[in-house]
């Protein structure tokens, strides 16, 4: 009697599992094939550290992660324990009698405690401690769900620990079988999906962070327009997502008070997915004044534990929107000077060789310079961070490295491609390709970390497939073994200088280049004094996305820029040393705008701190 | 004989003809004759007595009450008449809107060469005229071609209107009456007007005087302004100016502000960031005051002073008074 | 209405002329080149128009093979149809020459309004549209800021710019023709979709007219002494200020 019972709760639990995964399977499959698959062994590799060992989780979080990490072992421990009571509970064979199935049982006991503890930190935590990034109401659902796992976890302690007379151990039993059945019905419609999802998720999420394929335009590929142009991985992210808020309370954009949050974006996402109408636009899911917003300094994606690519849906429809003409007007007006004159500023190209006359460079030739230097439209054109260069051009040259640059160059078309009006990119890039494959340069050197992205990254994809380096991580090689001068300090002060250090979300983040400026800045005299966000995971200076020459319409909440200059003037230190020009134009305007209090402020470029500080001071007479 | 056809409006006669003069006289080389034709209602008399001070053989003017108001068709079909009286070797004009308006639509009506926007003459053989072309990049030196009259527009400022040769009496005035049917005329005009100053609009301005920085508190933003009411100028301002509220948002100039291109761009105490540059470097001239001879402003400046603005600002006020 | 740009290729504003052997002309194998800038501006105007009282937008072009590549911008950003009058002859044609040209090739069209921007970037004579006007026959306006189609699509009402920052209200029947001032409106730039869609519109080749006579003649060309150097003023800031003023006034010519 009890097995045909338990045959009916058991077909009921299954029964509305499959259906709701089945929807979702549907969902995910009826649509382009747009998994990634290459290079498998990073992918086990990737899988192993961040689902197997819970890197991710654990990292920016310690506690919850930790305890997370608890839950999930246990989990998998409990695994054939629970096959096993399956399979006797539905009358197909009985082995709670064997030996080994004793000792397994046993041995399950000090992962059920930690599992209890686990679960019941993460319970007070997200009930009572309520972080910001868990959103402002508590989630019926996930109470119910921490509540069963408490009660599997006591279930089981109490049969391990009880002596429990036939009748209770039989109630104690269908109660744990029951939670279990009632538990696989409610996971497919809520975040604990993430279950069954994220480790396939996590294997099949790309290489590289932020990556944005290119349109085909003979195939008249225009970019994410409506619901029904979402691929599989964006389908299969969008009902993965945990709602952890590690994406959200990481967002420059939501940092500052704006109307972003990338974890609104991909609920939405699955919501709009559920509810059918795929013709839906997606300008109507996410409204446009959101997907303008954002920097693409790639923090959401990063902090993700479960594999999910914000970037790809943001940008992608970002594409749909320009593709209709329906880029904002600053974004307009860049756009034409792109075109126009191959730079985002629309200054002539008299003015680049101007600089490349008065600093004395050479036109690369291979057979007598090692290396390229590519001088972006910020090297080309922005007086300022030409001092930077100029200090650049001095640390080669002392070493004895040969370098020449382009006779000419376009803007390498990082504006373009991630603000989304990839027709303006690709035409771009193939000049820029053209011009560079025709220099046979074969290792380039910048200190654009944005051109470092695209000539890097996005460049390969059309087969272009070339060594290029951030000034700094080439520096820092270059000078591994030179000892650092006085400089202009005072001779016997050993005092170190304090700075603080700004990582440029593209070099720090994307390219993962965050210890050869410190090592550089540690040698040269400098006490680093870290800011809030560091390393791998900077808070952005507000100006990728196009969002340099966002300013002009009202917006809630602050400037990215001040609030980023903010959390630098909080270190105490009264330098800041910035890599990448864009860093350095939005942070000084963000000082200009904060008012005299912040007038004592002093920015200085990687590079012109080092070659500073590699002179042997000047003896007087 | 050189013909040099006089622009006037309510009997007011514009500067530039005195500078078309100026030309005519050098092309003449004072032995060909120049005959100045000033057309219009009967208010072009008035016109017509100022430059008969001019050193020239004689003024007409070529009077019709359908010319009052200046319209395309009607100065065509009259001046039409009045060369084919006159037969003249060389119609000179100076390169105003007016002329732009309807100088080739009379050189194409006589299928006769015109030749626009001259800075030079080289006399010789043949004559030819020089003007500036690929953005005044280069310069050429045009010969018309197929017979004539030639006609020619002279840049506004090639010549200079008091280097004209004055007659030691003024020039005999007389009237020709002008051939044309009033009917054929498709235009119907509206007096012009000057645009109200409802809001602030940096984009029409012909002058600008912008502030940075370096005017250090907003009490001393008066003597900017000072300056800019000298000069006939508006007041603008960088981002860190409009951010502390120092003058409202819509005089900003910069990436987040208007995008600007007047004939003049006064930066006082401005650094140059390249936010601001992209907002005025379409400015035909930059002139820069800063007391960082580094500043990335004199990168684009035409002309730049290196010191204390505070110092070279009365000073220029006074300059400009003179 | 059935609107007209006439729209001109030139080198880019950026491009660093170099002259060709006889001097007379530049070396056009060295040049980029790109739309006119102020035809670009009359064709967002008449696209405008287009979009507000219906019709369509034909492009017209007079000049060599390479002159496609403005043809094709224009029909990314939204133009109907062009018509291309195709001639190596014209490359560096006068502007009587170009006109004759364009008339040619549109006078059968019967075009309600043609638009054109007032001059061009390169030779800068600032005459086709207005003789364009005087072969068709039909009345004109030149330096427009504003456009108002009145009388049931039968008459306009456009803006002339005058000097100092006056205007001047004219109305006139249709057919006419207008040049343009830069700055009329706000640039759209070409779309995807939009770059996509012009590969599949009609192209009209015309040939240039037969024995079309010059009425100018390039004598030599050459680069101006007065290069674009900052000028430092020196001296005491009493000195230096009139010093600056003079040289506004006299020199720059901008007070």
């Amino acid at each position: 009697m009890s097995v045909l019972a338990f045959w009916l709760l058991f077909l009921t639990g299954v029964g509305a599992f499959v259906a709701q995964v089945q929807r979702r399977v549907r969902i995910i499959a009826s649509t382009t094939n747009t998994f990634s698959l290459d290079d498998l062994g990073f992918r086990v590799n990737r899988f192993i550290v961040d689902v197997l060992l819970q890197r991710k989780t654990i990292v920016e979080r310690p506690a919850a992660g930790i305890a997370h990490a608890f839950v999930f072992w246990g989990f998998i421990a409990f695994g054939g324990y629970t096959l096993t009571e399956f399979l006797h509970g539905l009358g197909i064979v009985d082995l709670t009698d064997m030996a080994w199935f004793q000792a397994y049982r046993l041995g399950l006991a000090p992962f059920a405690v930690v599992v209890l503890g686990g679960i019941l930190f993460l319970l007070i935590r997200r009930a009572f401690l309520r972080p910001v990034a868990l959103g402002k109401t508590v989630s019926a659902e996930s109470i119910v769900i921490a509540l069963f796992i408490a009660a599997l976890m006591i279930t089981y302690l109490t049969g391990l620990a009880f002596e429990l007379s036939p009748t209770l151990a039989q109630i104690n039993w269908w109660i744990h079988m029951s939670v279990i059945l009632a538990f696989m019905a409610l996971i497919p419609a809520s975040k604990h999906f993430h279950l069954v999802l994220s480790p396939i998720t996590v294997f099949l999420k790309g290489k590289e962070l932020g990556a944005l394929p290119n349109l085909d335009f003979e195939k008249e590929e225009v970019g994410l327009e409506t619901l029904k142009d979402l691929g599989s991985k964006i389908r299969l992210d969008a009902f993965t997502c945990v709602e952890c808020g590690r994406c959200q309370v990481n967002c420059p954009a939501w940092g500052a008070g704006k109307e972003l949050n990338p974890k609104a974006i991909i609920l939405q996402t699955q919501d709009a997915l559920l509810a059918d109408g795929q013709s839906k636009k997606l300008v109507d899911v996410y409204t446009d004044k959101v997907l303008w917003q954002c920097t693409t300094c790639g923090a959401c994606e990063n902090q993700c534990p479960v594999g999910i690519e914000h970037l790809p849906l943001l940008i992608g429809s970002r594409r749909g929107l320009v593709s209709n003409g329906d880029a904002p007007d600053y974004l307009g007006a860049m756009y034409n000077q792109l075109e126009r004159r191959g730079n985002i500023w629309g200054l002539g190209y008299d003015q680049r060789q101007k600089f490349v006359t008065s600093a004395g460079l050479e036109t690369f030739d291979p057979s007598k310079h090692e290396y390229l230097v590519w001088l972006g439209c910020a090297g080309s054109f922005e007086a300022d961070y030409q001092k930077s260069l100029r200090a650049l051009f001095e640390i080669l040259r002392k070493q004895g490295v040969t370098f020449g640059v382009l006779a000419k160059e376009k803007c390498t078309g990082d504006p373009a491609k991630r603000t989304g009006n990839e027709y303006m990119f690709q035409e771009l890039a193939n000049q820029n390709i053209e011009d560079l494959k025709a220099s046979k340069a074969i290792r380039i050197l910048t200190s654009c970390p944005h051109c470092v992205k695209t000539i890097g990254a996005d460049y390969k994809r059309f087969g272009y497939d070339v060594e290029i380096m951030h000034s700094a991580e080439y520096v820092a090689g270059l000078l591994r073994d030179v000892e650092p001068g006085t400089g202009n300090r005072e001779p016997g002060t050993g005092n170190r200088e304090p700075v603080t250090y700004h990582d440029p979300c593209y070099l720090g983040r994307y390219a993962g280049k965050h210890e050869e400026p410190r090592t550089l800045l540690a040698r040269f005299g400098a006490d680093i004094k870290e800011p809030v966000r560091n390393r791998d995971n900077p808070f952005c200076c507000g100006a990728g996305g196009g969002l340099l020459f966002a300013d002009k319409e009202e917006e809630p909440g602050s400037r990215i820029s001040d609030v980023r200059f903010g959390q630098l003037q909080e270190t105490g230190a009264k330098t800041v040393v910035t890599a990448c020009p864009f860093c350095s134009i939005m942070l000084k305007g963000a000082q200009a705008s904060a008012g005299p209090a912040a007038a004592e402020m002093q920015f200085v470029d990687l590079m012109t701190y080092v070659n500073g500080r590699l002179q042997p001071r000047a003896t007087g007479g | 004989m050189i013909l040099v056809i006089a622009e006037q409006r309510d009997g007011k006669l514009n500067r530039a003809t005195w500078e078309t003069i100026v030309g005519a006289q050098q092309l003449a080389g004072g032995s060909t004759p120049i005959t100045v034709v000033v057309p219009g209602g009967k208010e072009a008399s008035g016109a017509a007595n100022d430059i008969a001070a001019a050193r020239v053989k004689e003024i007409v003017t070529l009077e019709h009450d359908s010319l009052r108001g200046y319209t395309p068709d009607g100065f065509t079909a009259a001046l039409q008449g009045a060369i084919g009286e006159l037969a003249p070797a060389f119609v000179l004009l100076p390169h105003t809107y007016q002329t732009r308006d309807f100088a080739p639509k009379l050189a194409a009506r006589l299928d006769r060469a015109l030749i626009t926007d001259v800075t030079g003459i080289k006399t010789g053989s043949p004559t030819s005229f020089s003007r500036p072309m690929f953005q005044g990049k280069l310069t050429a030196d045009v010969a018309p071609q197929g017979p004539g009259p030639h006609f020619v527009t002279f840049q506004i400022g090639a010549y200079r209107a008091d280097q004209a040769q004055r007659g030691s009496s003024p020039a005999p005035v007389r009237a020709m009456a002008a051939k044309l049917d009033p009917g054929a005329i498709r235009q119907t005009i509206e007096p012009p007007f000057q645009q109200a100053k409802q809001a602030v609009d940096l984009s029409q301005a012909e002058r600008i005087v912008s502030v940075g920085r370096g005017i250090k508190e907003q009490t001393n933003i008066a003597i900017a302004e000072q300056l800019a009411k000298a000069m006939g100028a508006e007041i603008a301002a960088s981002r860190p100016i409009c951010d502390s509220g120092w003058l409202p948002m819509e005089r900003q100039v910069g990436s987040s502000g208007q995008t600007v291109a007047p004939k003049l761009y006064l930066a006082l105490g401005i650094s140059g960031a390249i936010q601001h540059l992209v907002g005025m470097k379409g400015s035909h001239t930059v002139v820069a005051i800063n007391k960082d001879p580094d500043a990335p402003i004199f990168e684009i400046a035409d002309y730049g002073i290196v010191g204390d603005l505070f110092e070279i600002v009365p000073a220029m006020i006074e300059a400009l008074k003179s | 209405m059935k609107i007209a740009v006439c729209i001109k290729q030139v080198t880019t504003r950026e491009w660093q002329p170099r002259l060709d052997d006889g001097k007379t002309w530049i070396r056009e194998q060295d040049a980029a080149f790109e739309m006119n800038e102020p035809d670009q501006y009359a064709l967002e105007e008449a696209l405008r128009l287009k979009e507000k009282h219906g019709g369509e937008v034909v492009v017209c072009s007079a000049g060599p093979s390479r002159v496609a590549q403005v043809i094709r911008e224009a029909l990314a950003r939204g133009a109907d149809r062009a018509i291309h009058v195709e001639d190596d002859g014209l490359a560096n044609a006068d502007a009587f020459v170009a006109s004759a040209a364009l008339a040619s090739a549109m006078k059968d069209e019967q075009f309600d309004l043609i638009l054109t921007g007032l001059q061009s970037d390169d030779q800068g004579f600032a005459q086709v549209g207005v003789i364009l006007a005087e072969k068709l026959g039909l009345p004109h306006a030149t330096i427009i800021m504003e456009v108002e189609v009145t009388a049931g699509s039968r008459g306009l009402r456009v803006k002339r710019e005058l000097e100092g920052g006056w205007f001047q209200w004219v109305s006139m029947p249709l057919p006419a023709v207008l040049t343009i001032q830069s700055g009329i409106n706000q640039l759209r730039y070409a779309t995807l979709k939009g770059i996509m869609a012009a590969k599949k519109k009609e192209v009209k080749k015309a040939p240039a007219p037969a024995g079309l006579a010059p009425k100018q003649k390039i004598l030599s060309l050459y680069v101006p002494e007065k290069s674009k150097k900052t000028q430092i003023i020196g001296g005491s800031p009493a000195e230096a200020a009139k010093e600056l003023v003079k040289k506004l006034r006299d020199e720059a010519r901008v007070l």
